[in-house]
């Protein structure tokens, strides 16, 4: 293939496609290579893709229907005191409220394969052309600047930039010399394992949430604290995902024998932890064990979250970069912002016909500026259970875990969400009833598994005129939603005054305020108990019944 | 050609990937870092050096890569549409 390209992505993971997509779209020659076979062959992950992905992310997800495995609403945390002893202390703060989950869904747990050939296929549909079986061996350098890549096939091919969604090793970001190899205090070297399970026992066993162990190292039930993930079980559709991951060297200069540790860890969860053992073991059956290691401690390197992205005629997008969520273990939204945001400036770059360091410096000064961005890859208080490990300290331990995967993140979060919010709202209010809709798309599509591309859906037929009627109550109030802001949006100056100042301090106030708010809100739920489960009942309901076209867009 | 591996369920390899693994024996120092954390047990010691064994189960993770001080162990990614895949990840 001797053609010459505007753009050539390389990688067709999560976050390739979609800097694909929007080159394309935008009417650049746009090229994806990919060295499976198939796309999503080599992805591995236990996957739940937050909310604020898909309401921040690319257009086209969001009001898309992507393939998702569940909805899931929460963490439940199992703190490990004693195994032997069955002494385990649960924090299940961090979770939607009924009656609004799983609609109002804390992320999507999916499948790599499915979601990104989903991907692949919206790129492709807009123009892209998918070039599989083909490995980048190096990049061709003219003059300085990166002028496209040469392949194992020993095609030369041209390109104004390359976007390089390689993921994190990062062979080609070093091949160009922006990136060294990471150390491997960094990487975490993840052992999954899926097991097929039965809907219904899954819906019984999980209902909608992740569970995550965390245990004393001596018990050697889970990795040791703040060294990787501990241990995190995923419910799909009809199947569960298990991962346990450590880092591949700990105390700088000790590399453990992970193949003996990951079969202790294995098999001490799987028999000594209570719910696995009679719960889960007798109804799993193992399909598939697998592994990949990610950059999960990165971002807490300053010289390394400094390094740059971008040279003349490269851009690195999301694990490529280094975007490997330290907290959440999750790089998907980091990795379809930052290919969003590299779309944007290749696209910016080509029209100007200027694709030099110094003009994709935008790139990089662009992801600096995501407040999410830069939240996810330096969260610090995965690593701080180091802390907790070496004390032995249980209250350490309690509040690193509140702070990271219970409520106490709202204390961190806020501020960063709340801020990328506003300047979605700012750009489009009606956004905000797009966002609505997509749960309830998403929370329907899950229910008949029915996603683009896909001819699952069988329609539940109904003439109830009480459906018609809370129908049309929907579309109303979606619709009084938007002239609302619309008319706020007059005021946005006046508003901003009150707004920016609140969306800055939400994190202290959180702060200040979560001990006292978190009790009355958990005495709260607890007494709106039974009325939220009759309303949830009739929620899932109308949006199992609904006609699927009032939650398009 | 694809081979699939008892111990290794949901997984199959593609043949004809290439030494895309290789050890540098001159700066090899030993030290089994790459035996310890190869899941799919690449590596070997023979005479106080590592040695591939077999990348027939490699999954492409490269930890032998990250974890070698020496910079011993040249990884780079299998021919095009070959090593492993699997539809579970």
């Amino acid at each position: 293939m001797d053609e010459d390209f505007d753009v050539i992505v390389v990688g067709a993971g999560f976050g390739g496609p979609v800097a694909a997509r929007i080159c394309a779209e935008a009417g650049l020659k746009t090229l994806i290579i990919e060295r499976s076979g198939n796309v999503g062959d080599k992805v591995i992950s236990g996957l739940t893709i937050p909310f604020y992905g898909f309401l921040l992310g690319p257009e086209f997800i969001r009001d898309g229907n992507p393939p998702i495995e569940r909805p899931s609403d929460g963490i439940i945390n199992y703190i490990i005191k004693d195994i032997e002893k069955g002494d385990i202390e649960i924090d299940d703060s961090l979770r939607v409220p009924k009656p609004f989950s799983p609609i109002f869904a804390f992320g999507y747990n999916a499948y790599c394969k499915p979601f990104c050939e989903w991907e692949v296929r919206k790129a492709v549909d807009t123009g892209a052309i998918l070039k599989k079986s083909t490995t980048v061996i190096d990049i061709i350098k003219e003059d300085n600047c990166i002028k496209g890549v040469t392949t194992d096939k020993g095609d030369r091919i041209r390109s104004k930039i390359v976007i390089d969604a390689e993921g994190s090793k990062g062979l080609l970001a070093i091949k160009a010399g922006i990136r060294e190899k990471y150390r491997p205090e960094t990487i975490s070297l993840a052992d999954i394992y899926d097991y097929a399970m039965l809907k219904e026992d899954i819906d019984k066993v999980f209902g909608y949430s992740v569970k995550m162990c965390w245990g004393w190292d001596e018990q050697r039930i889970a990795p040791p604290l703040g060294y990787g993930n501990g241990l995190m079980v995923w419910p799909y559709r009809n199947s569960l995902h298990f991962m346990q991951d450590q880092c591949l060297r700990i105390n700088k200069n000790h590399v453990p024998n992970l193949v003996e540790l990951f079969k202790e860890y294995h098999s001490n969860i799987t028999q000594k932890l209570s719910w696995w053992k009679n719960l889960v073991e007798p109804r799993v059956k193992l399909r598939a064990r697998m592994w990949d290691g990610f950059e999960i401690y990165v971002g807490l390197n300053k010289k390394l979250r400094n390094m740059p992205n971008h040279t003349d005629g490269m851009i690195l997008i999301g694990d490529a970069a280094g975007l490997e969520s330290t907290e959440l273990c999750d790089g998907v939204p980091a990795a379809w912002f930052s290919a969003e945001i590299a779309a944007k400036v290749a696209i910016e770059a080509i029209e100007a016909k200027d694709t030099s360091k110094s003009f994709l410096e935008k790139y990089d000064r662009k992801i600096k500026e995501h407040p999410i961005i830069q939240w996810s890859i330096s969260g610090r208080n995965r690593y701080n259970l180091r802390i907790a490990q070496k004390e032995h300290d249980l209250k350490k331990l309690r509040k690193y875990i509140h702070n990271g995967w219970g409520l106490g993140s709202l204390t961190h979060f806020m501020t960063p969400f709340f801020k990328s919010l506003l300047s979605y709202v700012n750009n489009d209010p009606t956004i905000i009833t797009k966002w609505i809709k997509m749960f309830f798309r998403y929370y329907q599509n899950w229910f008949y598994e029915s996603y683009d591309y896909s001819r699952k859906r069988k329609f539940r037929e109904t003439t109830s005129k009480k459906l018609k009627k809370m129908e049309m109550k929907f579309t109303r109030y979606l619709r009084l939603i938007d002239s609302l802001l619309k008319s706020l949006r007059k005021k946005q100056k006046f508003l901003s005054v009150i707004v920016v100042p609140l969306s800055n301090s939400l994190n202290n106030l959180m702060k200040k305020t979560l001990p006292i708010f978190e009790p009355i809100f958990s005495f709260i739920l607890r007494l709106l108990n039974p009325i939220s489960n009759r309303l949830n009942v009739k929620i899932l309901k109308f949006v199992e019944y609904a006609n699927p076209t009032i939650f398009y867009i | 050609m694809v081979r699939t591996f008892k111990e290794f369920l949901g997984v199959e390899w593609v043949e004809g990937t290439g030494d895309f693994i290789k050890i540098d024996e001159a700066k090899c120092i030993g030290c089994r870092n790459c035996v310890n954390v190869c899941l799919a047990g690449c590596f070997e010691i023979v005479e106080k050096k590592a040695r591939v064994k077999s990348l027939e189960k490699c999954m492409e993770c490269a930890s032998c890569w990250y974890v070698c001080s020496e910079d011993a162990v040249i990884f780079t990614w299998p021919l095009g549409g070959t090593g492993y895949k699997s539809d579970w990840g």
